[in-house]
């Protein structure tokens, strides 16, 4: 690198640095307000499988993006493996922001009737954390499945 | 509310399993975000229900919490049992509700 | 002596933290992949969807034809040119503009730039050219010329306490570094001009060019320039000339 063009960009650097504090500020006050449907993630968890033991498995696959560049818009994709017969059909996908003030995002209750066990959807994360997708079967047994999304804050506006 | 569905692939045929897209305009306020000018807090307003049918049954029922984006997507497989209509009905909390509706029209 | 080993450690630290940032906080290939498909369902597709309502209902193809001179079947060809000089206006205006002068030529009261009449009015009137290619002509005549040279003397211009203007960040010799984590994007390639309106994701909601502009002044705390000014207009014309050829796409996707 030219050392014109190295302190030019170390000089952008220095223009937006000092918004930072600025940005912290605006974070600590919004962790201040509670939102309505607090909730964390042991509890969520609980609530949706009665205690049940929750299982990891392949059976199960998230995916989101490993590096998120905003946190207002994050995809996310469920699939569970499943012949979804009206014996055997997976009854739910819930997807859950581990570290959200209220970590539920959506419960989805499928039948037969959809063919293949697949949710999609774009959900807002407060930070760097895990997505959870939770599959009920209609054995009873619950299946999960975790993908850590980073998000990252940055640029200039 | 305005809403868009569209099915993936556009053309398909009785048994196949295709993709239902469905999006509506919604602010999705969390309930946590604050009026800039005023200070004060804005209060959380989100879709909290969808349910998809298709000729009048239900297909899937959703529970949705503020943590969906703004203009929110919601996306489902559906295996194609014949024509019909597919009808989308979202409600908020703050009981706003909209019904969209879909022709599904097999070719073959 | 002290001083030169400090900054000389400052640069070190520098170049490691931009090689480690390389390395893990950009997307994968994949990770982009997912963003490029949300496209197919642009958070932002309803609000073009409102534009054209609103359109219809106010305006309408054939008055806003009239208007700028043109038969409806060119419309598409005409606006992959804006900004451009309308024989009307008699100037270089934006397509926002004509907007505001057609509903002036209908006797209804006139929406300001800012207003969400404007916004979505005029992404959906710019997404009819669509598949287009951004056919802006600096060089037609005397008013683009004057507009051209204008929209680079406010891009080049160093403004504010900390003396910067939009060359310190997006100067071509820079392209690529990182402010604040994210890489600073080359104007002038595809997906820039031609894809303004766009959602933008940090702030969950379609913005306009122009707007993204303000937003980038407001950021680099230099006072914003106003929407449908002179000099705003020419840095629209500067930037969207660096995109000539692009393809246009509304509304598009943005971080």
């Amino acid at each position: 690198m030219e050392r014109r063009s190295f302190l030019k960009g170390f000089g952008v650097v220095a223009a937006c640095a000092t918004l930072l504090p600025h940005v912290a500020n605006a974070a600590d006050e919004a962790k201040k307000v509670a939102g309505p449907n607090e909730m964390n993630y042991e509890n969520a968890v609980a609530a949706i499988t009665g205690g049940k033991p929750l299982t990891p498995s392949a059976k199960v696959v998230i995916v989101a993006p490993e590096i998120a560049e905003n946190g207002a818009v994050v995809p996310v994709k469920v699939t569970v493996q499943s012949p979804m017969s009206d014996k055997d059909y997976v009854k739910a996908i819930h997807v859950l922001a581990s570290k959200n003030g209220n970590v539920r995002c959506a419960n989805v209750y499928l039948t037969p009737a959809n063919g293949e066990a697949y949710f999609g959807t774009r959900v807002k994360l407060g930070g760097t954390q895990d997505v959870v997708a939770i599959a009920e079967m209609s054995d009873g047994t619950f299946l999960s499945a975790k993908q850590n999304v980073k998000v990252t804050i940055g640029g200039c506006g | 509310m305005k809403t868009l569905i569209k099915i993936k692939p556009k053309e398909y045929k009785v048994g196949d399993v295709v993709k239902v897209d469905f999006m509506a305009m919604h602010p999705m306020e969390t309930g946590m975000r604050k009026n800039k000018d005023t200070g004060e807090i804005i209060p959380a307003q989100y879709i909290d229900e969808v349910k998809f049918l298709f000729n009048d049954k239900l297909i899937t029922k959703m529970v949705i919490w503020e943590s969906l984006s703004v203009n929110p997507l919601m996306s489902i497989s559906f295996k194609v049992p014949g024509a019909g209509t597919l009808k989308v009905i979202a409600k908020d909390n703050k009981g706003q509700s909209v019904e969209s509706i879909e022709q599904i029209t097999p070719k073959g | 002596m002290r001083k030169l080993s400090v900054s000389a450690t400052l640069i070190a630290l520098a170049l490691l933290s931009t090689a480690n940032a390389e390395e893990k906080m950009s997307m994968s290939d994949a990770d982009k992949a997912m963003y490029a498909e949300m496209l197919e369902n642009n958070p932002a597709a309803m609000d073009v969807a409102e534009g054209e309502e609103m359109f219809e209902r106010l305006i309408g193809n054939e008055a806003y034809a009239k208007m700028l001179g043109v038969k409806e079947k060119d419309l598409p060809k005409y606006l992959s040119g804006f900004p451009r000089v309308v024989k009307s206006a008699g100037k270089v205006v934006t397509i926002a503009q004509t907007l505001q002068m057609a509903m002036a030529d209908r006797g209804q009261s006139v929406p300001k730039l800012e207003s969400n009449e404007i916004i979505k009015m005029s992404a959906y009137v710019k997404s009819l050219a669509n598949g287009l290619k951004t056919s802006i002509d600096v060089k037609s005549d005397k008013q683009m010329k004057e507009m051209m040279a204008l929209g680079q003397e406010v891009f080049e211009q160093r403004r504010g306490g900390r003396g910067l203007s939009c060359n310190s960040c997006h100067s071509a010799d820079i392209i690529g570094q990182r402010l604040r984590m994210q890489p600073l994007p080359d104007l002038g390639v595809n997906k820039a001009a031609g894809t303004w309106p766009a959602y933008r994701m940090t702030q969950s909601q379609m913005v306009t060019l122009d707007k993204r502009f303000q937003q980038c002044m407001e950021n680099a705390l230099l006072a914003k320039i106003p929407l449908g000014s002179r000099e705003m207009v020419g840095l629209e014309v500067y930037v969207t000339n660096k995109t000539k050829g692009n393809e246009i796409q509304i509304p598009g996707l943005k971080r």
